[in-house]
């Protein structure tokens, strides 16, 4: 599962939180009609599928794929029907920043498809690299291929398998390993522990890296960061409208002048919508263990303990990214 | 009646009652933090383990009402929460390299995750799912008293499975850890077991 609570493309948060209570009343059935003569969008399909209720609704010219979850309606992935290569959520922007710090560009696996959208973007962008992308939810991707413009092509897969299950069983190394897998508010809890990462460290390629997007606002976070900082010595964030990508890399912090010059050379290769080098003047680099913005009692989550639902009930207060 | 149990007695079992029930229902939602890395956590993973329990309790309830036959006494429920007591101490060390193994022999599909709660929960449950038949016969005089008794057991050991249930859903995992959760049952277990093997009442001749 792709995605994460985030907001429609130009909203406030506020805005949301609105529009997220008037479509789960819809969501209930109870109020459909009521709520619908206040809603402007329009739903295409919903389902219940085996592990989410999903609803697609547009607003033209975009399109959003939903997961109702506690009354509320999470909106997984957003796709301009008119532009295929615009990518209307901010944070799946900078997932792309991962691109400058892989040492080599060959293949990039993605878990948490959602509505494809930066996977197929990279795909568009990088058309000789392979693309691979791991679905959980079956009709996560029926939808995809049906409303989101995704089609099976040459170096552009997607699985339908539980994220870590695939890696488990993965016997390829990749250069860009992106991690966006959600369910409604929540990270399935195994795919947030030391273990998960370590498997996905051994399924780097040499130079690889890994960028995974988090929902900076509950005491999730920090566990999230520690625990990602106990496998990969080097994070680098990246604020990006509510949402933080993290890009996570073994050996040395990479030099900024460095990434500049790969951004560049990069940008001018494959002619990115989205440039690498704009990307890279976000990066922001933090001491994840003085106790400062990450808090010191935050605990690395294990497969043995790993609370996720009880951290994200707990708001983060006031110890905002430098 | 092969046992007549005496009011320390009667109190002992009703407190084990309570004390399996929670760790019965504690020990399936652990079940889920063991399977959870191996096959996921969709509700395939639920549907195994919730199946997986009952099948346990049935085939307990049947060995049960075939040990009220026999050797209805208080030491030989002793004995069955014992062994399971020792079933789940094996499990942390263990249930890694089982997951892993099911895994590579048989995939993920919901044979393996029914195959996988089956490894995890079925023997610890169907020993402690002998204990309610058991006790009501124990605790059960006279024929009247039969469905009194039996409502007592079940509803005492049902509030047991509501306590467990919430207490290691929302208490222990968040602060303990599946593993020393689990090795905390196992020390529960063997506590009752040792409780239920003090001699609480003597001996009658055999009824037939």
């Amino acid at each position: 599962m792709p995605a994460h609570p985030h907001v429609q493309p130009r909203e406030t948060d506020k805005s949301m939180l609105i529009r997220s209570v008037i479509s789960g009343a819809l969501a209930s059935l109870l109020c459909m009609a009521a709520a619908s003569a206040q809603d402007t969008r329009h739903l295409l399909e919903s389902k219940e599928s085996l592990y989410n209720n999903i609803y697609v609704y547009e607003q033209a010219p975009y399109r959003s794929m939903t997961f109702g979850h506690n009354r509320r309606i999470y909106t997984e992935s957003v796709y301009n029907t008119k532009d295929e290569l615009d990518l209307p959520v901010d944070y799946t922007r900078f997932m792309t920043a991962s691109v400058m710090y892989a040492k080599d560009v060959r293949s990039i696996l993605e878990i948490g498809f959602g509505g494809g959208r930066t996977a197929w973007y990279l795909h568009r962008f990088l058309p000789k690299v392979q693309v691979t992308s791991v679905e959980l939810d079956p009709t996560v991707l029926e939808f995809a291929k049906k409303y989101f413009g995704i089609k099976e092509e040459p170096n552009f897969h997607v699985a339908n398998r539980d994220g870590r299950l695939f890696v488990q069983e993965s016997k390829e190394r990749y250069d860009i390993i992106l991690i966006d897998a959600y369910r409604g508010p929540f990270v399935p809890f195994h795919l947030l522990t030391k273990e998960f990462y370590q498997l996905v460290k051994e399924h780097l390629a040499e130079g690889g890296v890994v960028a995974q997007n988090v929902e900076p606002s509950t005491m999730l976070f920090d566990a999230a960061v520690k625990t990602i900082h106990s496998v990969f010595p080097q994070v680098d964030f990246y604020e990006a409208g509510g949402n933080i990508v993290m890009v996570a890399y073994p050996g040395d912090e990479r030099k900024p002048e460095d990434l500049a010059a790969i951004a560049q050379e990069r940008d001018k290769e494959f002619g990115f919508r989205y440039k690498l080098a704009d990307m890279l003047a976000q990066r922001k680099r933090i001491d994840i263990d003085n106790g400062q913005v990450i808090d010191a009692k935050a605990k690395v989550l294990t497969d043995d303990f790993a609370p996720v639902e009880a951290l994200k009930s707990i708001e983060r207060h006031n110890k905002k990214l430098p | 009646m092969s046992e007549h149990v005496s009011r320390a007695g009667v109190l002992a079992i009703y407190v084990c009652s309570f004390l399996v029930g929670c760790v019965l229902m504690g020990f399936e939602m652990l079940g889920s933090r063991y399977l959870n890395p191996y096959f996921g956590s969709g509700i395939g993973a639920w549907a195994s383990l919730i199946s997986t329990v009952l099948c346990a309790l049935a085939i307990g309830y049947f060995a049960g009402s075939a040990i009220v036959d026999r050797q209805p006494t208080t030491r030989t429920i002793g004995t069955m929460i014992l062994i399971a007591a020792a079933y789940m101490a094996l499990v942390p060390a263990t249930a890694d390299a089982v997951m892993a193994d099911i895994l590579d022999t048989i995939g993920d599909g919901p044979m393996a995750t029914l195959m996988a709660a089956t490894a995890l929960l079925l023997v610890p449950l169907t020993l402690l799912g002998t204990f309610s038949p058991i006790a009501v016969s124990l605790l059960t005089r006279s024929a009247d008293e039969a469905g009194r008794v039996a409502g007592l057991v079940y509803g005492v050991s049902t509030i047991g499975n509501v306590v467990g249930t919430l207490v290691t859903t929302f208490s222990l995992i968040p602060t303990i850890g599946s593993r020393a959760i689990t090795y905390y049952f196992a020390v529960v277990l063997a506590g009752c077991a040792a409780i239920l093997f003090v001699p609480f009442g003597k001996k009658t001749p055999d009824v037939h």
